[in-house]
């Protein structure tokens, strides 16, 4: 081994420190940040576990059936429903529903925003014209009101409702990741890469969107928040999940709204579950944000 | 400037024309139909014919469309299936209801918004800094419905402070020239009246203005700061000006561009987004006329609601980008 190897060896010791390690490392150090991950973790464990924390089966009948049901006390933590069931159980399972809606309908969203967003980014022309003008016509229609019709449309189930709600945040993500392949494309290292010979496709998914996926990554966590308030707010009003013994969390706050006088419990519990929820993934995005793009911070 | 408003008012046709076909074929394939929906679901095959033939439905789609579309070009955007009263006409009634709303819930949250967002900035990291920032936190993260529900609960249900539903007291009389409650009251003459549709709107407003109220704060902090660090600031005061001149002209001045252009889109928003907080207070309003409308399949509301929508969301944009070039003399729009 020559001296100039050994040099080179020993200088690769240590590890160069990328965007990603770089910005985990701001992640790790930011208090909110990890608040935000805790609250989301205790909302995981209890939707992964649920069976096994639950006191009981959530569509289980443990008391009596009752128009001014029972509040917290008596064994159980959060009271009892209107058809004498164990609101803390239902709140557990309701976190499956919750949680997935966030993760899959930003997925769906995700997946057709991303690919309309790439290809007006990455092609221009009229793709990018065509594309753009049927996302500013999505985006004429409030989101909420485009989620209600997809809804009536398509049907009240768990599917479909991700779908409609993921379907409102496509616009978003195309709009992000063209705005951030622009500023990209004409980047140094694109046109060095374009002018060793790369290939169109390995440019596209290999150079410039590893460097504008950043913005999306920070957008698509906050707007799993927006979902999981979103479908909440469809259930309110009465276009959630048909079927009555899905224990979704803005559902059970619809049936008892008109209850808050004699049974708050079902309506502040579930409540303060979406909020706590919601603040955990806004934690969390916020600190990706700080994370990733550090001016932010100064 | 002239040049680029009109130009984007002629890019705006196809976007609503595009839109008009979407919605009309939208509200065609809904299961069900506005006869079933008058008639109910055991309604006569022959009953649901004769309606769906009143009503032109048994045409080929085209047919329908070119219909409408003439009909709407001539201003006339059909009649309800279930109030019988043209959709123009109830247009003018609900849309100044919701524009009350959206304006009041605005003013909230940009004067409560904008100091606390430049309260903030100017304490840095300081107490103050930390709770309006829990404080935006919590106001992005709260359903509007539940905030809505809380509202009406504890300060109309149990203090009794406020009115729980609608815009007026159902016994009051009050002309209605304007159809902004608050416009004819005045008009009228009648203190009584204004105070009480300004109560109507006190517990909606603050429901639907907060998620408002905390963007607004976050982006003028953020704006603020920004504008904090510029050499022209530090020029400012390094040549003794007044803290508080440098402020108001330096500072605010130049924060302001990216807030107005939240407080824009925000109106946007809340113009189209009252549907949940109309719902809980009952307030008869554009958004829950158009949910009742998805309900009973009602076609004409429902096509010229979201046309509606649409063309005054684009016409919000539109000032937002107008208000830039006054804003910020260094951008000019070609």
């Amino acid at each position: 081994m020559s001296i100039a190897e050994a040099q080179a060896a020993e200088l690769s010791l240590e590890r160069p420190s990328g965007l990603w390690r770089d910005a985990f490392d701001r992640f790790r150090r930011n208090p909110a940040a990890l608040v935000g991950v805790s609250l989301v973790l205790i909302f995981t464990i209890a939707a992964i576990f649920a069976p096994q924390i639950a006191p009981h089966p959530p569509n289980q009948q443990v008391g009596p059936l009752s128009t001014n049901p029972a509040g917290p006390g008596g064994g159980h933590v959060m009271g009892l429903d209107e058809q004498g069931r164990d609101l803390f159980s239902r709140l557990l399972y309701g976190a499956r529903l919750s949680l997935l809606v966030g993760i899959v309908s930003v997925g769906i969203g995700l997946a057709i925003g991303l690919v309309f967003g790439a290809l007006a980014g990455y092609v221009g022309g009229w793709v990018d014209t065509v594309v753009m003008r049927v996302m500013d016509l999505m985006l004429s229609i409030p989101s909420l009101l485009v989620a209600i019709g997809l809804v009536t449309l398509l049907g009240r189930g768990m599917v479909q409702i991700m779908f409609a709600v993921g379907v409102t945040t496509v616009p978003i993500f195309a709009r992000l990741l063209r705005g951030s392949i622009l500023g990209q494309r004409e980047a140094d290292y694109v046109l060095a890469a374009r002018s060793v010979g790369v290939p169109g496709r390995r440019l596209l998914l290999g150079h410039i969107l590893p460097n504008s996926i950043a913005p999306v990554i920070v957008q698509a966590t906050l707007t799993m928040a927006t979902a999981i308030i979103e479908v909440a707010g469809l259930s309110f009003l009465g276009l959630g999940p048909g079927d009555p013994s899905l224990p979704e969390w803005g559902k059970i706050m619809a049936d008892n709204a008109n209850r808050l006088e004699s049974a708050a419990h079902l309506v502040l519990f579930p409540g303060f579950a979406i909020v706590l929820t919601t603040i955990g993934i806004n934690l969390i995005g916020d600190g990706l944000r700080e994370a990733i793009d550090p001016k932010l911070k100064s | 400037m002239l040049k680029f408003i009109v130009r984007r008012l002629i890019f705006t046709i196809p976007i609503l024309f595009g839109l008009s076909i979407l919605v009309f074929l939208f509200v065609r394939a809904l299961p069900g139909g506005p006869a079933i929906a008058l008639l109910g679901e055991r309604a006569t095959q022959e009953s649901v014919e004769q309606i769906e033939e009143e009503l032109g439905l048994d045409q080929p789609l085209p047919v329908q469309y070119m219909r409408y579309l003439t009909n709407v070009l001539s201003g006339d955007l059909g009649s309800s299936v279930s109030t019988r009263r043209p959709v123009v006409d109830e247009l003018k009634q609900r849309f100044p209801a919701t524009f009350e709303l959206a304006l009041m819930a605005m003013l909230f949250a940009v004067a409560a918004g904008i100091p606390l967002g430049y309260i903030a900035a100017k304490r840095y990291q300081g107490i103050l800094d930390n709770v309006s920032l829990v404080g935006s936190l919590l106001g992005i993260s709260f359903p509007v419905f539940f905030l809505a529900l809380l509202l009406k609960y504890v300060f109309a249900v149990k203090l009794g402070w406020l009115p729980t539903v609608g815009r007026i007291d159902v016994t009051r009389s009050l002309e209605h020239p304007t159809g902004f409650y608050l416009l004819d009251a005045i008009i009228a003459g009648d203190g009584a009246a204004f105070v009480d549709v300004l109560q109507h709107l006190i517990l909606p407003a603050i429901a639907l203005g907060t998620i408002p109220l905390a963007i607004v704060a976050r982006i003028t902090r953020a704006a603020v700061l920004d504008v904090l660090g510029e050499d022209y600031v530090r020029t400012a005061r390094a040549k003794g000006l007044d803290p508080g001149v440098v402020d108001r002209r330096h500072v605010l001045r130049n924060a302001m561009l990216p807030v107005v252009t939240v407080i824009g889109l925000q109106t946007g928003l809340l113009l189209t987004g009252a549907v949940l907080t109309e719902t809980v207070f009952a307030y008869p309003g554009l958004g829950s006329w158009i949910l009742n409308a998805i309900r009973f399949r009602d076609y004409a509301v429902i096509q010229g609601g979201i046309l509606f929508f649409a063309g005054m969301f684009i016409f919000v944009n539109l000032l937002v980008d107008v208000s830039y070039a006054f804003l910020n003399p260094r951008i000019r729009y070609r």
